[in-house]
C-alpha cells in the first residue's frame, strides 16, 4: 500500500507538470488577417496582425472606408471631386477644399520642388494628349503648346483660407502620381488609431508596412521584374522592411510600341515625352506619399541624378536602369536580396 | 502449433473481420472517426492467449478484410497494415514490460495511439508529404483515438471477465501463461 | 428486473475498478494533449486567401478564395468536384470509398485530404511553400 501511495504522488506530480506545460503553450497567438478590395480604381490589400479575427476585420473595414473617402476627394476623373473643382476654376478663382486635399497638394508641391520639377502634379495637360490604350503619340507641336501649362509653381495654396488655386486657365492638377502612397499612409494611421500594432497596406504597388510580422520578422516585399519573362508577377528582388513605405514607378504599366520604341506613361514634365533612362524605380521612404512621389521623380531624372536626389533626401531606392542593371543605395544593405535567377 | 491454437486464431480472426466489416457499415457522423472495434479482439487475444496469437489475428484480419473490400496492397491497405501491426506490437510490449501497470483500458489506449501515429507517419511519408497538413489533423485523430481507445478498452475488459468467469479454470490457466 | 439491473451495475463497477492509476494518467494526458493540440493548431493557422490543390503530391492549381468556382479534378476514383464559394472551399463530390473529404464540409483554413484520390486541398495565404521565402506584398 505504501508503495502504491508513493506511485500515486509521482503520477500526480507528473500530471501537474504536463498540465502546466500545456497551459503555457496555449497563450493567445497573433495571426495575419488579409482582405482586398477595389478602391480608387485599383486593388487595395490590407494585412493586419491581430489576436482576434473580429478586431482585425473591423479595423480593415474602417481603413478601407478611409481610403474610399479620400479617393472621392482627389479623383481626377470624377466631376464631383475637389480636384475636379480646382481644375474647373483654374485661372479664375481659388477653391475651398478639405484638409486632406490641402495636405496632399502641399506634399505634391514639396516633392516637385525637391526634385526640381522632375515630378510635377500639373503635368496633366500633356498627359491627356497621350492615349496609351489607343496607342497614339501626339504631335510635337501640341506637346510644346501644352507644356507651357505645366508648372507646379503656379499652384497657390492658402493654408489659412484652406484654398487651392491654379494660376493659369486650362492648367490641370493631377494627384495620381502621389495619391496611392498617400492613401496607404491614411490607411495606416487609421489602423493604428483602431489599435492595430502591425500591418501592411498595399494600394496597388504602393505599400506601407508598420510593426512586424506575427513571427517577429520584418515584412517581405517583392519588387516586380520590369521585363516579365513568364507569369505576370515575376519578382526580381525582395526587400525586408518595417515602419517604411515602398513605391515603384515602372515603364511597364501603361505603354505602347512604335517601331520598337517604348512609349510609356511616365512623362518628363520638361519635355513632354517619356523618360527613357530607367525601367523601374522602387523608392523606400518613411511615408508612402513620398515613396510614391519621389519614385516618379527619380525615374524621370535617371539613375545618376536620381541616386543623387535619393541620397540628399536620406531615403533609399532600387533603380533598374535601361540596361537592366540594378542599382541599390547603401542603406539597403542586408535588407535587400536579388532573386537567384538574375 | 496446436490445433486448439489454430482453432482459436481462426475464431478470433473471424470475429475481428466481422467487427471490421460491421464498423465500415456504420455511418460516421464525424469525418476521420474510426472506432477500431477490431482492436478489441486483438487486445482480448493478447491478454488471454499471448502476443503471437494477437499478431496472427491482426494480420489475418487486415489481409482478409482488405481482400473482401478490394483494397489489398492499395494505399488503404498499407495504412491499415502499418497501423494494425504497430498497435499490436505496442500493446504487446507495454503488457510485457509492465504487467500490472496498465489494465485493458490503458493497453487499448496505447494501441489506439500507436495505430494513429503509425498511420499518420505512413500517410506523411507515402502520400501527403506536407508536415503542416499532418500536424493539423493529428490532434483531432488523437482525440478520437483516445475516446475510441477507452471504449474498446472497457469492452475488452468486460469480454475478458466474462470469458474468464464462464470458462473458469480452463482459461484462467492459459491467461497466466 | 431490479436484481438484474443491480447485477449489471456491480459488473460495471468492477470494470471501472480495474482501471489502474496508470490507465487514468494515460487517458488524462492523451485528452489534454489532443484537446490542447486542436486549439493550438486552430489558432496557429492563418486564415487563407487562396486554395492550392495538390494531386499525387504535386501542386496542380492555385485559386483565390474570394472568387467562386467549381473545379473538377480527376483522381484514382474518377472525378472529384472541388467547390470554392464565399471564401470557403469544400469537396462537393467524390467517389472514394469513405468520402471522408466530402463529410469534412466547408473549410476556410487548414486542409482537406482525400487519400484514396491522392488529392490535397490546402487553404493558404499566397507566397509558396518554401518557408521564409514567402512575400507579403509586391511593389511595381
Amino acid at each position: 500500500m505504501n508503495n502504491l501511495k508513493g506511485d500515486r504522488n509521482l503520477y500526480i506530480a507528473a500530471l501537474l507538470l504536463c498540465l502546466a506545460l500545456f497551459a503555457s503553450c496555449t497563450a493567445e497567438k497573433e495571426s495575419m488577417y488579409k482582405k482586398s478590395r477595389m478602391l480608387m480604381d485599383t486593388f487595395v490589400t490590407i494585412t493586419v496582425v491581430s489576436g482576434s479575427a473580429d478586431e482585425a476585420d473591423e479595423a480593415i473595414e474602417k481603413a478601407f472606408s478611409s481610403i474610399e473617402r479620400f479617393g472621392g476627394l482627389i479623383n481626377f476623373f470624377s466631376d464631383k471631386s475637389e480636384v475636379a473643382e480646382i481644375n474647373r476654376k483654374a485661372g479664375m478663382s481659388a477653391v475651398k477644399v478639405s484638409p486632406a486635399t490641402i495636405d496632399i497638394v502641399e506634399r505634391a508641391v514639396y516633392v516637385a520642388a525637391k526634385s526640381g520639377g522632375a515630378f510635377d502634379p500639373t503635368v496633366g495637360p500633356v498627359t491627356k494628349l497621350w492615349d496609351f490604350t489607343k496607342k497614339k503619340k501626339p504631335s510635337g507641336v501640341r506637346i510644346r503648346n501644352n507644356l507651357r501649362l505645366v508648372n507646379y509653381k503656379n499652384i497657390i495654396i492658402d493654408r489659412d483660407r484652406q484654398t487651392v488655386f491654379l494660376k493659369e486657365k486650362d492648367m490641370l492638377l493631377d494627384l495620381g502620381g502621389i495619391a496611392k502612397g498617400y492613401a496607404a499612409d491614411l490607411a495606416v494611421i487609421n489602423l493604428q488609431g483602431n489599435g492595430i500594432k502591425s500591418g501592411l497596406v498595399a494600394v496597388a504597388g504602393d505599400i506601407r508596412a508598420f510593426g512586424s510580422r506575427p513571427d517577429g520578422g520584418e515584412w517581405k516585399i517583392g519588387v516586380k521584374n520590369p521585363r516579365q519573362k513568364n507569369g505576370s508577377d515575376e519578382i526580381i528582388a525582395r526587400i525586408s522592411l518595417s515602419n517604411k513605405a515602398v513605391s515603384t514607378s515602372g515603364d511597364y504599366e501603361r505603354y505602347f510600341f512604335i517601331n520598337g520604341r517604348r512609349f510609356h506613361h511616365l512623362l518628363d514634365p520638361k519635355t513632354g515625352y517619356p523618360a527613357e533612362c530607367c525601367r523601374s524605380v522602387s523608392m523606400i521612404a518613411d511615408e508612402g506619399v513620398f515613396a510614391d512621389g519621389f519614385s516618379t521623380a527619380v525615374f524621370i531624372l535617371g539613375p545618376e541624378k536620381g541616386l543623387g536626389l535619393v541620397q540628399s533626401l536620406g531615403m533609399d531606392a532600387i533603380i533598374i536602369d535601361n540596361n537592366g542593371k540594378i542599382h541599390a543605395t547603401p542603406g539597403l544593405e542586408g535588407r535587400f536580396e536579388i532573386e537567384e535567377n538574375h | 502449433m496446436q490445433s486448439r491454437d489454430r482453432y482459436r486464431i481462426a475464431l478470433l480472426s473471424a470475429y475481428a473481420i466481422a467487427l471490421h466489416g460491421f464498423e465500415s457499415l456504420l455511418p460516421t457522423p464525424i469525418p476521420w472517426l474510426r472506432l477500431g472495434l477490431a482492436n478489441i479482439i486483438t487486445l482480448v487475444a493478447l491478454l488471454l492467449y499471448g502476443f503471437r496469437t494477437a499478431m496472427m489475428v491482426t494480420l489475418i484480419r487486415i489481409i482478409i478484410a482488405s481482400i473482401f473490400r478490394g483494397t489489398f496492397l492499395g494505399p488503404a491497405f498499407i495504412l491499415s497494415f502499418g497501423g494494425g501491426v504497430s498497435s499490436t506490437i505496442a500493446m504487446g510490449l507495454a503488457y510485457k514490460i509492465s504487467r500490472n501497470l496498465f489494465g485493458p483500458v490503458g493497453l487499448s489506449l496505447i494501441g489506439a495511439v500507436s495505430h494513429n501515429i503509425a498511420q499518420l507517419a505512413l500517410a506523411y511519408v507515402l502520400f501527403i508529404q506536407r508536415i503542416e497538413a499532418v500536424l493539423i489533423i493529428s490532434p483531432v485523430i488523437l482525440l478520437i483515438g483516445t475516446l475510441s481507445g477507452v471504449t474498446n478498452g472497457l469492452v475488452s475488459d468486460f469480454l475478458i471477465r466474462n470469458i474468464l468467469k464462464k470458462d473458469g479454470d480452463k482459461f484462467q490457466d492459459l491467461a497466466r501463461e | 428486473m431490479r436484481r438484474r439491473a443491480l447485477k449489471e451495475d456491480l459488473r460495471l463497477k468492477k470494470i471501472i475498478k480495474n482501471i489502474t492509476l496508470a490507465d487514468w494518467t494515460l487517458l488524462l494526458v492523451l485528452l489534454v494533449v489532443s484537446v490542447a493540440g486542436i486549439f493550438i493548431t486552430k489558432e496557429a493557422l492563418p486564415r487563407g486567401t487562396d486554395v492550392t490543390i495538390e494531386i499525387n503530391g504535386e501542386p496542380a492549381y492555385t485559386f483565390p478564395l474570394n472568387v467562386d468556382r467549381t473545379i473538377p479534378v480527376s483522381g484514382s476514383y474518377g472525378d472529384t468536384l472541388i467547390e470554392i464559394k464565399e471564401g470557403r472551399v469544400r469537396i462537393r463530390e467524390a467517389h472514394c470509398p469513405n468520402r471522408i473529404c466530402v463529410k469534412q464540409g466547408w473549410v476556410s483554413k487548414g486542409v482537406i485530404i482525400c487519400l484514396p484520390n491522392k488529392i490535397l486541398v490546402i487553404v493558404g495565404s499566397g507566397g509558396g511553400d518554401k518557408p521564409g521565402k514567402e512575400i507579403d506584398a509586391v511593389t511595381g
